[in-house]
């Protein structure tokens, strides 16, 4: 007898029971059915049979019309839901291509190494179905060193990542001769999440791809597949530098998917403090884990992907060896991470909770489940997410667990702004000057600039001149060498804004120290302090030692009840002003401004309670961030003590930051905002909003012109929370006594919304 | 269907960039502002079709001494070859070249070759020619005057194959629509010889270390090899010479230690056994026995365990074990396991007990012994610390399946 209830049969109880009454929202997706194309009349019969032995007898639209634009050589983007088959948008131009022409070439990038691996054992299974000796590979760190040479000369597909491309493909060029010359095809899989401050790196190795290429004679077509995001073909134009077309819609089916918004219940309803979302995520994954239904669980940081790890396995502490509940995220290793992924596939691994590392298209099989605790921070990535439950045409379920956040909140009461609201654009800043500064000194390495010579958009003779200066590149009568015995490309990290990362040793068996993964170095130093915390597959470790000068973190095996939380604290000085406006006598202004972030103290906090049960001070000297920002300013009312605007400001910075994520599709530590009751350039009362990246990745160069929409919906939050004297859902948790929230409000009214 | 429709019509509207336009003529770059400078200090310039290159030329006659040897000594060499067969060995019916580039640094496009050092051996001398890379846009001059286009040739190296050689390739692929193709020379890199021969012996192989310790020769006031790109960096951006002219030195001592070096590993392979160490003479006699030359192996090692003490002869001994039992001398063989096991490092002396215990369970048909050697060692290898964990285990489990089958003998 199967005791085993159905997805429809646990949906049906769930919604009965007890917990009908913190779901605020449910809302059905029906299926849809797929739209079809036969295949195309040209394809190769060896192509069109190993399809046909694979159960392809015609493609979905969108497939047909990537086929006709790539073997046009028009580039293109895809928008593609999860389980579409997208990869066959690619596949098929260029297997068809290479079997027309056996010298062609193609290059796959990967936003991981993962992804490589798994369309490398796919692509394979179908070139083994045509019987042609196609070769392709992947180009990783992994790459055995015996290989490699046969990968760079025959090659017919290459699959790589932007990291290697970057430091390892395009500085040895020449050993790629026969790649260079052959390529017909990049394609950029993920598109999307090649935004932001990797995004714009990205962007500039694509330009130096583009230079080498046009260097051997080649001129590749560009093949984009992207999740859902507001602006594929802008940000695919942007990204590569040339103009794309938009494959917008999907022909593939889908099954029906009832998702639900479950909001945390109120414990304190003066505080409006709600039961964390952890723990009720906890609990409704425990259902679903003793239901026997393949659940992937999201949290957002590496600590609660651990924190909920630690829950969930004394489910099965008594059974010996267990290895169905499963942590996955970035900075464990790649066997690691290959063993997850597998046992996700084979059904060994019944629960897995991840970051949004699993986002991306990691080929990991059917879930039925997938549980966000808490919103990811932009509508895309909750797409996502809520993706990976039901593939193919099977039900799935997505339980959204709201935490107490504003945005979170807001969304709990206005779950349509998921469901109609377009998703936010990505967006890339390649014009960052230190960005491009650092990738024209690879492409200055790569390939000597003569006179002229443009690199992509960009008129680069001054740059270069200075690089003549700085004694790096040496000008001959009209071309500028690269003249220096350094390698730039190694001194430049394309994954985060601090160019080393921390390196974590576990040291507990004094014989067998090992090193057990790394963390960037603005995350290391909240996460990696002294007396941290740090969680790995569930395991707490204390860090022991924080060696800063050598980027090396020591940390021992520990057994205890509560985890860390570190305060970061920020000033910060205007350095230059480069656009101003006015409105109603607020003053908004756009420039360079100076900061400077020092990690001050930690808290220890218990589990399950959250009591905080003490706290330290952090030692390390602080990180200096030269970047843009927007900042409004104003006069200091008069009727306000300077006390009481320091609050209300701190209040209303609080929901700010919050709502950012809604215009531009960053996370939340890619922006920042801060007040400051008296700035030091003017004396007045100013919010400054940031980027968290050296020079600035063009994030609040567009909050400059979103102020007023975004004070606006500050204000229509805070009015419509529930609590009485302001909450983390609004403007942060607050004293009683205070009346913070009523503070906060007449402060928008009477002094930022006059108008 | 309408998507076909719409496809036909996208299909007008896009048009994609031509194909590059075909490459320019090559440009001869002019002469740089430094020239005469360079030209005041010795170096000569020469113009071809595609620049300008400098050149240091130095003849050198066979009685030119460097360090413990004159460079006619080669000629020696050469014919000493011509009776052997080695992987170094060599003939003087195509071209002999010692080469050694200097660079810019150390991998990547960006790294430029400044300086190649060619020594030539001809008739009746050496002739040097130090090519120097007047400025980075006369490259292709300076590749062409390298003649490595021209002929079949051998070439002589120091890590010349992972270093020099694919540098030259690397540098030579940004100019292969003017230049003639590279030609694949004969290559022979004396790093790798030097490595069989000094392994364990000399901590570090750097040229000069093996100059000093081996070829009797001393650097006087040489620049350090690492500091030749600030040197070219300089010298281009100023002109200045002084120490350019101390790096073509360097490079030049490195490549008469290379014809020096060559006759020295020729002697010690050919000579038999001399004045060399016995960890010398036993890791020739290695390498003859894995080149399948096992009557130079045997030989060899006969002499390092009659010439040496015990002690010192005791690795060669050991290798002498494994020549005589695929010649079926099989008592011989076990006397020099057994000779050889108090002094071998660990790990082969844990080799020779089992290559004891094989002898005597099926050649010397002694099982007692056998199970000695076997549980000798089983115990050793439990304490052994040159194996990783899975590795000990395998031979453990492997000693014991042994050891099983020996008492299941014996008992018979």
């Amino acid at each position: 007898m199967n005791l085993k209830p159905t997805l429809a049969e646990w949906i049906a109880d769930f919604t009965t029971s007890e917990a009908r009454k913190n779901i605020e929202h449910i809302e059905i997706m029906p299926a849809t059915n797929g739209v079809y194309s036969p295949l195309p009349s040209d394809l190769h019969p060896k192509l069109a049979s190993a399809l046909l032995s694979r159960g392809i007898t015609q493609l979905y639209s969108h497939q047909a019309e990537a086929y006709h634009h790539a073997m046009h050589q028009q580039s293109f983007t895809a928008v593609t839901p999860t389980a579409s088959g997208k990869s066959l948008c690619y596949h098929l131009p260029v297997l068809q291509t290479i079997l027309t022409n056996p010298s062609s070439r193609a290059l796959y990038l990967f936003p991981t190494k993962a992804l490589a691996q798994d369309q490398k054992n796919a692509v394979n299974d179908l070139i083994e179905a045509i019987d042609v000796p196609i070769l392709s590979y992947t180009y990783d760190g992994d790459t055995a060193p015996g290989i490699r040479t046969k990968v760079r000369k025959a090659g017919h597909i290459v699959m790589t990542n932007p990291d290697m491309l970057h430091a390892a493909i395009l500085p040895h060029h020449t050993k790629w001769v026969s790649l260079f010359e052959n390529l017909d095809y990049i394609v950029i899989d993920e598109l999307h999440t090649y935004k932001g401050v990797f995004g714009s790196h990205v962007a500039h190795v694509l330009r130096r791809l583009k230079r080498i290429c046009h260097y051997y004679g080649s001129n590749p077509t560009f093949i984009c597949t992207s999740a859902t995001i507001k602006n594929p073909q802008q940000l695919a134009s942007a990204l590569t530098n040339e103009p794309q077309q938009l494959i917008a819609k999907s022909g593939a089916p889908t099954g029906q998917k009832t998702f639900l918004f479950y909001n945390p219940p109120v414990i304190h309803p003066t505080f409006g403090v709600r039961r964390s979302a952890i723990l009720e995520v906890k609990d409704i994954a425990k259902k679903l884990y003793e239901a026997k239904i393949q659940t992937i669980v999201f949290a957002k940081s590496r600590v609660r992907v651990e924190m909920l790890v630690t829950y969930l396995k004394s489910l099965t502490a008594k059974k010996i060896n267990d290895q169905s509940i499963r942590g996955y995220r970035g900075g464990y290793l790649p066997s690691e991470r290959r063993a997850i992924e597998k046992g996700l596939r084979d059904g060994t691994i019944q629960t897995v909770v991840s970051t949004n590392a699993l986002e991306l298209g990691v080929d990991i099989g059917q879930l039925q489940a997938c549980i966000m605790t808490g919103y990811p921070g932009n509508i895309a990535s909750a797409w996502q997410q809520a993706g990976r439950a039901g593939r193919r045409q099977d039900d799935a379920l997505v339980i959204y667990v709201g935490q107490s956040t504003a945005l979170d909140q807001y969304l709990m009461k206005h779950p349509h702004y998921l469901f109609n609201r377009s998703p936010e654009e990505a967006r890339i800043f390649p014009e960052n000057v230190l960005i491009l500064m650092d990738h024209l000194k690879c492409a200055a390495f790569e390939l000597p600039f003569h006179e002229g010579d443009a690199y992509a958009e960009f008129d680069v003779a001054d740059f270069l001149d200075y690089f003549v200066e700085e004694q790096v590149l040496l000008k001959t009568s009209d071309t500028w060498h690269w003249m220096a015995d350094s390698f730039p490309a190694h001194d430049i990290s394309l994954r985060s804004a601090s160019q080393e990362n921390v390196v974590i040793i576990d040291q507990t068996i004094p014989t067998k120290t090992h090193v057990i993964g790394e963390m960037d170095r603005y995350s290391a130093m909240t996460l990696l302090h002294e007396e941290a915390i740090y969680l790995h597959q569930g395991t707490q470790f204390q860090v022991e030692k924080l060696d800063w000068e050598e980027k090396k973190a020591y940390v021992t095996e520990v057994d205890v009840d509560y985890f860390t939380d570190a305060n970061l604290a920020v000033e910060l000085k205007v350095m230059s002003e480069d656009k101003e406006r006015v409105v109603d006598g607020l003053t908004i202004d756009y420039g360079d401004v100076m900061t400077l972030a020092t990690a001050t103290i930690f808290k220890k906090i218990r589990f399950n309670t959250h009591d905080n049960i003490g706290s330290g001070p952090i030692t390390l000297p602080p990180e200096e961030l030269h970047t843009s920002s927007t900042w409004l300013s104003f006069e200091a009312p008069s009727n306000w003590s300077e006390d009481d605007l320091s609050s209300a400001m701190t209040g209303v910075a609080y929901a700010m930051n919050s709502f950012i994520p809604l215009y531009i599709q960053s996370d939340r530590s890619d922006v920042h905002v801060i007040p400051q009751v008296k700035a030091t350039h003017n004396g007045k009362p100013t919010f400054f909003v940031y980027d968290r990246y050296p020079g600035g990745i063009g994030l609040s160069e567009r909050v400059y012109d979103l102020w007023e929409p975004l004070l606006d919906r500050v204000y229509e939050h805070v009015d419509g929370c529930s609590c009485q004297h302001g909450c983390p859902s609004c403007i942060g948790a607050q004293d009683l006594e205070e009346g913070g929230k009523k503070q906060v409000k007449k402060f928008l009214e009477t002094v930022l919304l006059r108008g | 269907m309408s998507y076909e429709k719409k496809l036909l019509a996208m299909k007008k509207m896009v048009k994609k960039k031509t194909t590059t336009a075909p490459k320019p003529a090559y440009k001869k770059p002019q002469p740089p502002v430094y020239s005469d400078a360079w030209e005041n200090v010795g170096l000569k310039r020469i113009d071809n079709d595609f620049g300008t290159v400098f050149v240091r030329e130095v003849h050198y006659g066979f009685d030119y001494v460097h360090g413990a040897y004159p460079l006619g000594a080669f000629t020696e060499a050469l014919e000493t070859w011509q009776q052997h067969e080695h992987p170094i060995a060599l003939t003087d019916d195509q071209p002999i070249v010692f080469y050694d580039t200097e660079t810019t640094g150390l991998k990547g496009t960006g790294t430029h070759i400044f300086l190649n050092g060619l020594l030539t051996f001809e008739a009746h001398e050496f002739v040097l020619k130090q090519y120097v890379l007047a400025d980075p846009s006369h490259e292709a001059a300076f590749l062409f005057e390298s003649r490595f286009w021209q002929g079949k040739k051998t070439v002589l190296t120091y890590n010349g194959k992972s270093f020099d050689w694919p540098q030259l390739q690397m540098r030579w692929t940004f100019h292969r629509d003017v230049l003639p193709p590279l030609q694949t020379p004969h290559h022979i890199d004396l790093m790798h010889s030097a490595k069989r021969i000094w392994k364990q012996e000399l901590a570090r192989m750097k040229l000069s270390e093996i100059e000093r310790h081996k070829l009797g020769f001393v650097r006087d006031g040489d620049v350090p090899g690492y500091l030749a790109p600030v040197i070219y960096l300089d010298a281009v951006r100023t002109g200045e010479t002084d120490a350019l002219l101390k790096v073509l030195t360097h490079n030049e001592y490195d490549l008469l230690s290379l014809v020096t070096l060559y006759v020295q590993e020729t002697k010690l392979l050919t000579e038999g056994v001399r004045e060399e160490s016995a960890k010398a003479y036993t890791n020739i006699g290695k390498w003859y026995k894995d080149l399948k030359a096992s009557d130079e192996s045997l030989e060899l090692l006969r002499d390092v365990t009659h010439l040496y003490d015990v002690d010192e002869a005791a690795e060669a001994s050991f290798y002498k074990g494994y020549l005589l039992k695929k010649r079926g001398e099989f008592q011989q063989a076990y006397d020099c396991f057994l000779l050889c096991t108090p002094y071998v490092n660990e790990r082969q002396r844990l080799e020779a007990y089992t290559e004891l215990a094989k002898l005597c369970e099926h050649q010397l048909h002694d099982i007692e012994a056998a199970l000695r050697y076997t549980e000798k060692a089983i115990v050793e290898t439990k304490k052994s610390i040159c194996y990783k964990e899975a590795a000990k285990e395998k031979r453990i489990n492997a000693l014991t399946h042994r050891h099983v089958r020996l008492k299941n003998k014996n008992v018979l």
